[in-house]
């Protein structure tokens, strides 16, 4: 199974055959709904094997309308006040690359004040609808656009929330202590936690978003708990700075 | 004829003993011999003339001249005669060798006596003769003196001037004469003892190393004699076997020996001995009457060979077998016992055939029944076997004390060796070594251990690695990842630095730091390499700018670098130290003065555990004062002094005489000034009275 890894010179040229040519595209990109039919495919294409290893059937890639059936699917992300203005002042930002490279319809709903996002015919890759409903997702949690735009461009990038008394109980004063423990002076610490782990932290109050690949966000949540239960930054800093090397060095 | 001339020669003989009876005579000159020994002379001269046969031709002279005649005039006629005759002797005795109806024999010595006397004594040929005839019998030496003998005699006399050629002839055919019988009788003394020449280790009972020297100097000296003589015939028919011997030189060789067989002739007999025949002793008379054959063999066998390593034994197994041959003829088989009935001897006994004729049989057996009989002792062999103890090496398990001691050394041993064994070390496997070694030497590569250092890592430098930047990063995070990936995907291609680009950009940045250095604005100095470097604290810019364009009073050490800073933060005047900083400050004091005391104390009481043995009531002076001034310290005890006090109270007498004086004073006053003094009544203290 080919792996799907979108990269922007990808991305691009999906851009380009955007009108028509899905022919000269010919890699299965979808996994989901591909597969009984691969499956099926893969079964008649034993017995073929055996007889002619050279002639392999190939089938054109399907449009995110032949897959969904001629169906239209649609994606609602709802918007809270405080990011209407940065939405507006962000829009062709976040416009540009959903209908461009992602081949999606997007509008913003004045009423519900919802993002709708929705597949056309013009769609070719059936995952982009959920890709472009993370990232104006992560957007309207608080991340930069260009921060967000990650999400689109790469496969593996995950967001998660979780909540400050999550970790630990905490009231009142020892609340915003710590609140202020994860921030740092001038956003201190929360800058070094990010790019120390290559991750993107937004504090909302009580609630921490993070976004990043999986072992990134898992080094930033820990080191995000350890602030959270009192440890100085320092130390946490220490922490941190080991753990990466030896994930750096891993890899 | 013959009877005068012995008479003549009788008298002749007569006249010369008497002449040399008393020798001692010769010392001076005795001109009376000369005369007689002269006239000798003459005598046998003109009496050979007279008897010389018609066909040699001698000297014309038909008589010695000696009257007026000089010695040497006298020699020359001698030697006329010699030399003319010398060609026919030669001859004659060359004849005579290869002549086969001839024969010598030592018994016959009036045979070899006329022979002598046909050819004369002059010949050396004959002397050679008899030296080949004597070389076998004879060691080296005696050979050697027998031919000095003979030589020497004639040189001998032809030195000595007083001797003239008559008598030279004289004493050479007498000479010759009794040298040969010498010869012979030490001959057949040399063959009867030839057991007792020197022995050797290798001597056995065919081959005797001294006679195989003997040979071996024999055949040296003939080929240096008759290294010219050539032809050899390939294809004569040999008399013998390969083993026997060869002839190279026809003329010289005797083929014609009655005893002698071609090749194809040999039969077993010829080599070997019946079997029961004894070969130990050699019969010297059997010897004796062989020699003479023997003398013609050890021609034969003295001439003919010429390579002697290998042939040498078989020659002289040849020498040995043909000397023994006529007398035994027999080689025999170092047989066991014969009551054993070995089936070795009986085998050859078989293959013998009828030669076995001395094996102990009370009857002859066929060879079916020999057979059986081999087979019985071999059944009876192995039953004794099967029934006896087995010997150690077959019962199994034996351990050191079971086994004879040291019987392990001389068991080959097979087993395996579950372990390695270290390589054999043999002379190949220095070599291959050595050889490696000088390799390695050649080209310089050596084995050295590389010292291995821990790499320290400094916190320091751990920290500078993963610096923490704790700004808003710059990049997206989607950079970010992207950055990532490049690197990752372009790992593998690492770009090859031209070494010239290398070079050019070390050359360039030398350069364009000296250019920045002299243009401030742009200057940034090198990245410092951490080093020990001691700084004085100097203004800064003395040290770091080179052009000064500004005057700074920044240091080159922070304050923090000259006094290192408290714990506890900035230091607090006494005025700025709010309650807590003092309290605490008084805790730390006393906690401070605490611990000082109580490590006095203990230091105290080790003291006093150490001094133990001593009276513990005595104390010091030390101890006394500070006792004294604990107690009255807190002014629960004071001491008494001697304040105030006059020395005349030391005695009783004194200090009650005071007394009596103060209470009378105090009631004198009180009786006058009742109401004045009484609030001035001093008090009578204890410590005033002392008591």
């Amino acid at each position: 199974m080919d792996s799907v890894s979108v990269t922007q010179a990808e991305v691009s040229a999906a851009a380009e055959d955007c009108e028509g040519n899905t022919d000269s595209f010919e890699k299965v990109t979808s996994k989901r709904s591909h597969k009984r039919k691969r499956d099926a495919a893969e079964v008649d294409m034993r017995p073929e094997e055996s007889a002619a290893a050279a002639k392999r059937p190939q089938f054109p890639a399907l449009s995110g309308a032949q897959l969904t059936g001629g169906s239209v699917e649609m994606r609602r992300v709802p918007v809270p006040a405080h990011r209407y203005t940065p939405l507006k002042e962000n829009w062709m930002k976040i416009f540009t690359p959903i209908v461009e490279h992602l081949q999606l319809q997007v509008r913003f709903n004045l009423q519900t004040r919802n993002v709708e996002i929705k597949t056309c015919r013009e769609t070719s890759d059936i995952g982009a609808l959920t890709r472009a409903a993370d990232f104006v997702k992560a957007f309207v949690l608080g991340f930069q656009v260009e921060d967000a735009l990650a999400l689109i461009r790469l496969d593996e990038l995950f967001l998660e929330t979780f909540d400050v008394t999550d970790v630990k109980p905490l009231k009142g004063d020892h609340l915003s202590r710590a609140i202020g423990r994860i921030a740092g002076k001038g956003g201190k610490t929360k800058f070094t936690i990010e790019n120390v782990t290559k991750t993107r932290i937004v504090l909302a109050d009580t609630k921490v978003h993070i976004l990043g690949s999986f072992q990134n966000i898992k080094m930033a949540r820990t080191a995000i708990c350890n602030l959270i239960l009192g440890s100085p930054p320092s130390k946490v800093y220490g922490n941190i700075r080991a753990v990466a090397s030896r994930a750096a060095e891993r890899f | 004829m013959a009877s005068g001339d012995g008479s003549t020669l009788e008298s002749c003989l007569q006249l010369l003993n008497s002449d040399t009876a008393h020798p001692e005579l010769f010392l001076s000159v005795q001109d009376a011999l000369a005369r007689d020994f002269k006239s000798l002379t003459k005598t046998l001269y003109d009496l050979h003339k007279a008897h010389e046969p018609a066909d040699c031709k001698g000297s014309p002279l038909e008589q010695l001249v000696i009257e007026n005649f000089d010695e040497e005039q006298i020699w020359q006629e001698l030697e006329l005669q010699n030399d003319a005759l010398l060609t026919h002797f030669e001859q004659a005795v060359e004849q005579a060798v290869t002549d086969d109806t001839i024969t010598f024999f030592k018994d016959t010595e009036e045979e070899e006596e006329e022979e002598e006397e046909e050819e004369d004594v002059d010949n050396s040929e004959i002397a050679n003769s008899l030296e080949e005839e004597s070389a076998e019998e004879d060691d080296d030496d005696k050979d050697k003196e027998e031919e000095f003998k003979q030589r020497l005699k004639p040189s001998a006399s032809n030195e000595d001037d007083d001797f003239s050629g008559e008598d030279s002839d004289l004493d050479f055919d007498v000479d010759k004469f009794e040298e040969k019988n010498k010869q012979k009788q030490s001959a057949a003394k040399l063959s009867k003892s030839r057991s007792h020449r020197t022995q050797s280790e290798v001597d056995d009972r065919f081959f005797k190393l001294s006679e195989m020297e003997a040979f071996l100097d024999d055949m040296d000296r003939r080929e240096g004699n008759e290294s010219l003589e050539g032809d050899i015939d390939y294809f004569q028919n040999l008399p013998s076997d390969d083993d026997e011997e060869l002839s190279f030189d026809k003329p010289v060789a005797l083929t014609k020996q009655k005893k002698k067989k071609s090749s194809r002739d040999m039969k077993y007999k010829d080599f070997f001995a019946s079997v029961d025949a004894e070969p130990e002793k050699m019969d010297p008379e059997s010897n004796d009457d062989y020699e003479g054959e023997d003398d013609d063999n050890e021609l034969e066998e003295e001439e003919e060979e010429e390579d002697e390593d290998d042939m040498n034994e078989e020659d002289f197994d040849m020498n040995e077998d043909d000397t023994a041959r006529n007398a035994l003829r027999k080689v025999t088989f170092d047989l066991p016992d014969d009551d054993d009935n070995d089936s070795e001897g009986e085998d050859v006994e078989d293959i013998l055939g009828g030669k076995a004729k001395n094996m102990p049989k009370p009857e002859s057996k066929s060879s079916f029944e020999k057979r059986q009989e081999k087979m019985a002792q071999k059944i009876e062999e192995l039953e004794t076997a099967a029934l006896s103890e087995k010997p150690w090496q077959l019962t199994g398990e034996v351990s050191a004390q079971t086994r004879p001691e040291n019987s392990m050394l001389e068991e080959d041993i097979a087993f395996d060796q579950a372990s390695r064994m270290a390589p054999a070390i043999t002379e190949e496997t220095t070599l291959q070594l050595e050889d490696i070694i000088k390799q390695r030497i050649k080209d310089q590569v050596w084995d050295d251990v590389v010292r291995k250092e821990k790499p320290k890592e400094e916190v320091f430098e751990y920290k500078k690695r993963l610096t923490l930047d704790h700004e808003k990063s710059k990049l997206s995070l989607a950079e970010v990842y992207e950055q990532e990936y490049i690197k990752q995907t372009q790992e593998k291609k690492e770009e090859e630095e031209n070494p010239a680009h290398v070079e050019i950009q070390k050359l360039m940045d030398t350069l364009f730091l000296k250019l920045d250095a002299l243009s401030n604005f742009h200057f940034t100095p090198k990245p410092h390499i951490p080093e020990v470097k001691v700084v004085s604290n100097l203004p800064s810019i003395t040290m770091e700018e080179v052009a000064p364009v500004n005057a700074s009073d920044a240091t080159l050490l922070a304050p923090e670098e000259i006094k290192e800073k408290n714990k506890a933060g900035d230091i607090l005047g006494d005025t700025e130290k709010t309650t807590t900083d003092k309290k605490r400050e008084r805790r730390k004091k006393k906690k401070l003065k605490r611990l000082k005391i109580q490590e006095r104390e203990k230091r105290q009481k080790v003291k006093e555990v150490m001094k133990g043995g001593g009276d513990k009531t005595k104390k010091s002076k030390a101890e006394v004062e500070q006792a004294l001034k604990k107690l009255t310290k807190g002014g629960k005890a004071k001491i008494l002094t001697n304040d105030g006090m006059d020395k005349a109270l030391r005695s009783s007498q004194a200090f009650f005489s005071q007394l009596q004086d103060r209470v009378k004073s105090q009631i004198k006053g009180s009786k006058d000034q009742t109401a004045k003094k009484k609030k001035k009544q001093k008090e009578i203290s204890v410590s005033k009275l002392k008591l």
